[in-house]
């Protein structure tokens, strides 16, 4: 039966019209993945309206294609310009644009497309495979499973910084957590440090914060240096030894494309946390003298982020699929897109139209492909603006910085948010403190605060279902851990036995 | 001469402009249109909007982009809206519930007689509980509520969320408090129902219908004043079945409509009127109410507000009597009923 469904559904993508609506969506996917502020949320919510009238299966595969071609495009942007095009792939910035400075830009694109092809299309296996089992372990996480979860995505805030500026890394990221919490609560709907303003009653978004922290100071610099100096040669793509890397880090790859998977599934938890989490999962499992040369232009950095945050597409799905809830913010907006095409996920898809779980499955490996083969073509072009003297580039961001953030809620109050990080970022850079772990503290704060008070209100303020539930328990060991090795304490032991 | 030509120039471009814009001025709509919806993506409210706005859009012949804005309950958006210029461009898309109580919530002084507003639909409130849950009619659920006051959980969308009116409904009849566990939406709460970190759940019937029929949650009663048949065989019963005392509360749900600050011009409503007439008998969005069991429950501009008193009154006076808000309705001059 399911091979039946997975042909139908081969033959469904091959007619020309729908190939033809695959590799525009894809495309629109990628660019608007590449410019900062147009998130793959808002790419997804524009073609559901533009897609209403389309047969259904050509609007599926439309709205899937544009889904990935977002996530995938936002790398390019943050390798080439220091400026991430989606929260998603902040975190490929971090080894990306040092290695593009290095004049390997080119391999670093390669790397990063090649490894979201790899993410996605082994999420989409995982997907076929395993989604029943997965659904179960999503429902396993309760207040206290989120809480736990976002305090180890904080705790990395001191391994995704260069060794010697871990402390300057915890502060960024305590920094961050504080600027989450301004606006209204979500648990008792009380305004925190908003001073009676509306705007930031409804909180600071991430995107004008990301836009300002990563956007502004390369601004600045470009002021500074004056000189032409700075103009980097156009890179080639030395895919020969793109491939030869890609080989061999495929462990790297799976691993990213696991945690991908299961950050996917949890529902609320996107595809920005499954980036920094491979991303730290890579590093601290590498050898002492490697875990330097993170941060300064490391291709496992770029491969192991941009594998982790397209696997999370896949793991989004499931829950979408299966339960009707969506695993992250994308997702959300493609679940309402289902419905509004006839579909209703949710525990009556496998009776109602048993076949949709494997079109979905066969439509987004296919888009990955595509996408694949239109970065790859793309950043020909791309790889260019390294090339472009500052002088005129510069200017070219700023008009992009400024639009990013306004186009998110149409609010000028965003673009204001945006020139105070912007100057806070610049503060940051030129005090070689990391941005990274503050954007991160952003992205988690919420999460941490809303849910450590839902369990606390559970529980009547007791703390014992922390050491009471399985997943807590295996959290703690892992966090506990974190901190000692973070501590040096296991280099001490090391040390004293040797 | 040189710059006196420059001069005449750009003067003649700048006139030119200005009187474009006049000309613009006389036909609405002539761009595209903001529908907030103080909510996220995939909600009830969004699903709502996004297909009204579609065929409210292909109507007026411009594209009515929907815009999340999620936070504070559903206030922030509304707020935006309301802080917005007035201009016919900038349309909100909200849940009576939280709209008509946000004065008494101490959100902004304006009441719902300062919106014009047009409403489409009815969706009723359903208490399901985990499949697995010990309570299997809602007697069960209301004795136990009874029997430890302030310690069955309830799941909810937030303070003033649709679910919240059905949990202080449920506590009115019991005589006895729950304790109240807040969540970021209807989906999140559902979840924490799923999961079984929450004991019942009083949300929208829309939210859950599917789970339902497939079992993965029982639902207990509607707050609706008649039994609901959301699939064959199955028959979601009236709270008033059991407890007579309840129909003062029915219908209880949420209403959802398209709003606009008053002060448009008269034929901009016009315009309005007719595309929202010309949406709400729209195929597609029937469907969609129609899978989601939603009424369509037309109330048009001139007939809403007559509504709206009414709904208004219930709605905020059950948060007051509840102890949820401490200003009175009465302040803004909403009336008991």
């Amino acid at each position: 039966m399911a091979l039946q469904y997975i042909s139908t559904a081969f033959a469904t993508v091959f007619q020309p019209m729908n190939l033809l609506v695959m590799c525009l969506s894809t495309l629109a996917g990628l660019v608007m993945g590449m410019l900062p502020g147009l998130s793959a949320t808002m790419a997804i919510a524009l073609l559901t309206g533009l897609t209403y009238n389309f047969p259904t299966q050509t609007a599926i595969i439309a709205l899937l294609s544009i889904y990935v071609g977002a996530i995938s495009g936002g790398c390019q942007s943050a390798i080439l310009l220091n400026i991430p095009g989606t929260p998603a792939s902040a975190a490929t910035a971090l080894d990306g644009h040092p290695l593009a400075k290095q004049g390997r830009g080119g391999l670093a694109i390669f790397l990063a497309t090649t490894s979201s092809f790899l993410g996605t299309f082994l999420s989409v296996i995982f997907v076929m495979t395993l989604t029943p089992v997965l659904t179960k372990l999503a429902l396993k996480f309760t207040s206290w499973e989120f809480f736990l979860l976002s305090i180890f995505g904080i705790l990395i805030c001191g391994t995704i910084t260069s060794t010697e500026s871990q402390i300057k890394g915890w502060i960024a990221g305590i920094l961050g957590l504080m600027v989450s919490m301004i606006g209204l609560d979500s648990v008792n709907t009380v305004a925190r440090f908003s001073y009676g303003n509306v705007n930031m009653m409804s909180g600071i978004q991430l995107i004008p914060v990301m836009i300002g922290l990563f956007g502004f100071p390369e601004i600045l610099k470009a002021f500074k240096l004056n000189n032409d100096e700075q103009v980097i040669p156009s890179s080639k793509f030395e895919a020969k030894e793109g491939f030869r890397l890609m080989g061999r880090n495929m462990v790297k790859v799976i691993r990213s494309a696991a945690i991908g998977v299961g950050v996917g599934i949890i529902p609320g938890v996107g595809e920005d946390t499954a980036g920094w989490l491979s991303y730290w999962a890579t590093k601290s499992l590498s050898p002492e003298e490697e875990k330097k040369t993170f941060g300064s232009g490391n291709p496992r950095g770029v491969i192991s982020v941009e594998a982790g945050n397209n696997a999370c597409i896949g793991g989004a799905i499931i829950p979408v699929l299966s339960l009707a809830v969506p695993g992250s913010a994308p997702a959300a907006v493609l679940l309402a897109a289902f419905y509004m095409h006839g579909y209703r996920p949710g525990p009556l898809l496998m009776t109602e139209s048993p076949s949709f779980l494997y079109n979905v499955c066969i439509y987004i490996a296919i888009a990955s492909f595509c996408t694949w083969l239109l970065a790859l073509v793309l950043s020909k072009g791309t790889v260019k603006i390294l090339g472009i003297p500052k002088k005129y580039l510069m200017p070219i961001i700023y008009t992009l910085c400024v639009i990013g953030s306004y186009l998110i809620n149409y609010n000028m109050f965003d673009v204001k948010v945006m020139f105070v990080f912007g100057i806070f970022g610049t503060l940051l850079t030129s005090l070689h403190f990391p941005a990274a772990p503050f954007l991160l503290g952003v992205i988690l704060g919420p999460m941490c605060d809303s849910n450590l008070r839902r369990a606390l209100n559970l529980s009547d303020g007791s703390l014992a279902p922390l050491v009471q539930r399985p997943i807590c328990i295996f959290f703690l060991v892992l966090i506990v851990v974190m901190i000692l090795a973070q501590l040096g304490v296991f280099k001490k032991l090391m040390g004293k036995k040797a | 001469m040189k710059k006196i030509l420059t001069t005449v120039m750009v003067l003649a471009l700048v006139a030119m402009c200005a009187f474009a814009q006049a000309a613009q001025e006389e036909v609405y709509p002539n761009k595209n249109i903001n529908l907030t919806v103080p909510y996220g993506a995939g909600g009830t409210t969004d699903l709502t909007a996004r297909a009204l706005a579609n065929a409210m859009g292909e109507k007026l012949g411009v594209t009515i982009n929907v815009i999340n804005t999620p936070g504070a309950g559903g206030s922030a958006g509304t707020l935006n809206v309301q802080n917005a210029k007035n201009d016919g461009y900038s349309l909100l898309a909200n849940g009576m519930l939280a709209f008509c109580t946000m004065p008494i919530n101490g959100y902004t002084d304006k009441t719902f007689r300062e919106w014009d507003i047009w409403i489409a639909t009815y969706a009723p409130n359903v208490i399901v509980v985990p499949a697995n849950s010990p309570f299997n009619t809602i007697q069960d659920l209301i004795e136990a509520i009874r029997q430890n006051p302030g310690q069955i959980t309830a799941g909810t969308a937030g303070i003033g969320s649709g679910g919240h009116f059905g949990a202080e409904v449920i506590k009115s009849i019991a005589g006895a408090d729950y304790k109240h566990i807040t969540y970021n939406g209807g989906a999140a709460a559902f979840t924490a129902t799923l999961s079984g970190e929450v004991q019942f759940c009083p949300q929208l019937l829309a939210e859950y219908k599917d789970a339902i029929i497939g079992g993965q949650v029982k639902a207990l009663c509607t707050l609706s004043d008649e039994d609901i048949t959301i699939a064959e065989g199955i028959t979601i019963p009236s709270i008033k079945d059991f407890y007579p005392e309840a129909a003062k509360f029915l219908p209880m749900g949420e209403v959802t409509g398209i709003l606009v600050p008053k002060g448009l011009p008269e034929s901009y409503l016009e315009k309005l009127d007719e595309a929202f007439a010309v949406a709400v008998k729209d195929k597609a969005f029937l469907d969609f109410c129609e899978s989601k069991s939603f009424s369509v429950n037309v109330y048009d501009r001139q007939h809403s507000q007559e509504f709206m008193e009414n709904f208004a009154s219930k709605a905020c006076w059950l948060m007051y009597d509840a102890g949820a808000v401490t200003i009175s309705p009465a302040d803004y001059g909403i009336n008991r009923l």
